[in-house]
């Protein structure tokens, strides 16, 4: 009975939605969907992305998404990295003064299969997603991208073999809260690397600045011996992949630890307010 | 004439994505809503490969369908699963 | 008879507008704190789509992502490619748009197991009732 009333609510949903596209489409819109032409925005965007006779106005980086990222529209990011430190600071915050410190031995965990699966594949999550960060400025990719999926290893290695397995390694929470801090330096330098180089010789430069702009001859250069690196795109992307990374393995740690743990700090905590 | 079935494939993947978030809204099994939602994360994912974005989908698979129930299961794990009991 | 590109294109978009509605339905209506995150990420990855459908194009034979791939261009080549390319700008926003939306959606977690452990459950009926 529940099921027919399911797929009956299902299929006149379907038929509602296309039944409703039908009557969009022969109404008229105003405009033809999907547009010939893109906004001039997004034309000044394509034709300046990787521009060798307009230099002083391109950025020098084929892969138009991660220069509007990292060097047209900076400052967002910069921001947007600050939302996310803090969303881990209010989670460390709410889960302190937990204490769990256990041996690891070989009962903890999943199987013996388990194991030695998890033992072949977490090389290849880390390795392909090195390689993502890397290429952020010829390919798509970048910091987030990269990041994201170097933040899946840790979190496979924390459900198949267990929470006391990283702390013998020597990953426990406030290292892992060391190497995201070193991420957001690398971020924080590179933007304002060629700001001080300016300063030391003497010309006029912005910060988050990457190639020579109108009133500014100065800037990282976009390509070695014949490799395009992108100026501060590659200096960007690497940062952003060790912070994103380590702040994820942070919140992981955090959620693992076992539920008998927490019970006595918050019975204690209880007591002395009660 | 012009290619159709990129549209064709994008159209499926929109109408099985509205199949998939009412199951998940429905049910009342807290494992299964959160199953339903990846499955719901992979069909969007297809939808941005056919919009040609492939920046969103390297960001978007881990996020959506590794990150997100991977979290949810330890949540439903230390509280509860069953939605509207004690 | 209508042009079938516009018509599935259409479609596309009118069921992003349905899941935005059965998403708000989930958060507003299901007692469950868990399924309220469940419906909330739904909805932020729903709108995400749109602002991405936003920036299609329209090309012959079929448009190409906003990647430059013939090194060094000439002046021919970047005509070509503005003509065919989709729009960078909305894919740009909509990363930092999940990033943001992924790190509020793990706060909200951490809350959720915090609230457990103080008062025993997660229905928001027997939570508001708790109060006095």
């Amino acid at each position: 009975m529940r099921r027919i009333l399911h797929v009956v609510i299902i299929s006149s949903v379907i038929a509602f939605t296309v039944l409703a596209a039908y009557a969009l489409c022969v109404g008229g819109l105003g405009y033809e969907l999907p547009p010939i032409e893109p906004r001039t925005l997004a034309k000044i965007y394509l034709s300046t992305t990787f521009n060798p006779s307009l230099r002083i106005l391109s950025a020098m980086a084929p892969e138009a998404v991660t220069a509007i990222v990292w060097d047209y529209r900076g400052l967002d990011t910069v921001f947007e990295t600050t939302v996310l430190y803090l969303a881990i600071i209010a989670s460390i915050a709410i889960m302190r003064g937990i204490e769990h410190h256990e041996p690891y031995d070989e009962k903890k965990g999943m199987s013996i299969i388990g194991k030695t699966a998890t033992k072949i594949i977490v090389p290849f999550i880390v390795g392909v997603a090195g390689a993502i960060a890397l290429h952020g400025h010829l390919t798509p990719g970048g910091g987030f991208q990269g990041g994201a999926t170097a933040a899946v290893a840790p979190l496979l290695v924390l459900v198949i073999f267990s929470v006391y397995f990283l702390e013998g390694i020597g990953l426990t929470k406030n290292r892992a809260l060391v190497l995201r801090s070193t991420g957001l330096l690398g971020v924080g330098i590179t933007s304002f690397i060629v700001f001080m180089i300016a300063l030391i010789k003497g010309f006029n430069a912005f910060i988050l600045q990457n190639q020579p702009k109108p009133y500014s001859p100065i800037g990282l250069p976009y390509a070695f011996n014949g490799n395009i690196i992108g100026g501060t795109l590659l200096l960007f992307n690497i940062s952003e992949m060790l912070a994103v990374a380590a702040g994820f393995t942070i919140l992981f740690i955090l959620l693992a630890i076992p539920e008998e743990k927490v019970k006595k700090v918050i019975s204690s905590q209880g007591e002395s307010h009660g | 004439m012009t290619y159709i079935l990129p549209y064709i494939l994008m159209a499926l993947a929109a109408l099985g994505s509205i199949v998939a978030v009412y199951l998940a809204i429905i049910e009342k099994d807290l494992l299964k809503a959160a199953l339903f939602s990846a499955i719901q994360s992979t069909l969007y994912a297809l939808l941005y490969y056919l919009l040609m974005a492939p920046d969103i989908v390297l960001t978007y698979i881990p996020v959506a369908v590794g990150l997100y129930p991977a979290v949810l299961i330890f949540l439903i794990k230390k509280t509860e699963r069953y939605e509207g009991e004690s | 008879m209508v042009n079938i590109v516009v018509y599935l294109f259409t479609i596309v978009i009118m069921s992003m507008f349905v899941n935005i509605a059965l998403a708000l339905y989930g958060i507003l209506a299901r007692p469950s704190l868990i399924k309220k995150i469940i419906a909330l990420t739904i909805l932020g990855d729903s709108a995400n789509t749109l602002a991405i459908i936003v920036g299609y194009r329209f090309a012959e034979p079929y448009p190409s992502p906003p990647v430059l791939t013939k090194l060094p261009p000439s002046k021919s080549d970047i005509q070509n490619f503005v003509s065919v390319a989709v729009d960078p700008l909305p894919q740009a926003l909509v990363l930092t748009a999940i990033v943001i939306g992924l790190a509020v959606t793990l706060f909200l977690v951490f809350l959720t197991i915090q609230v457990y452990r103080l008062y025993g459950t997660t229905d928001v009926r027997k939570i508001a009732k708790l109060r006095g």
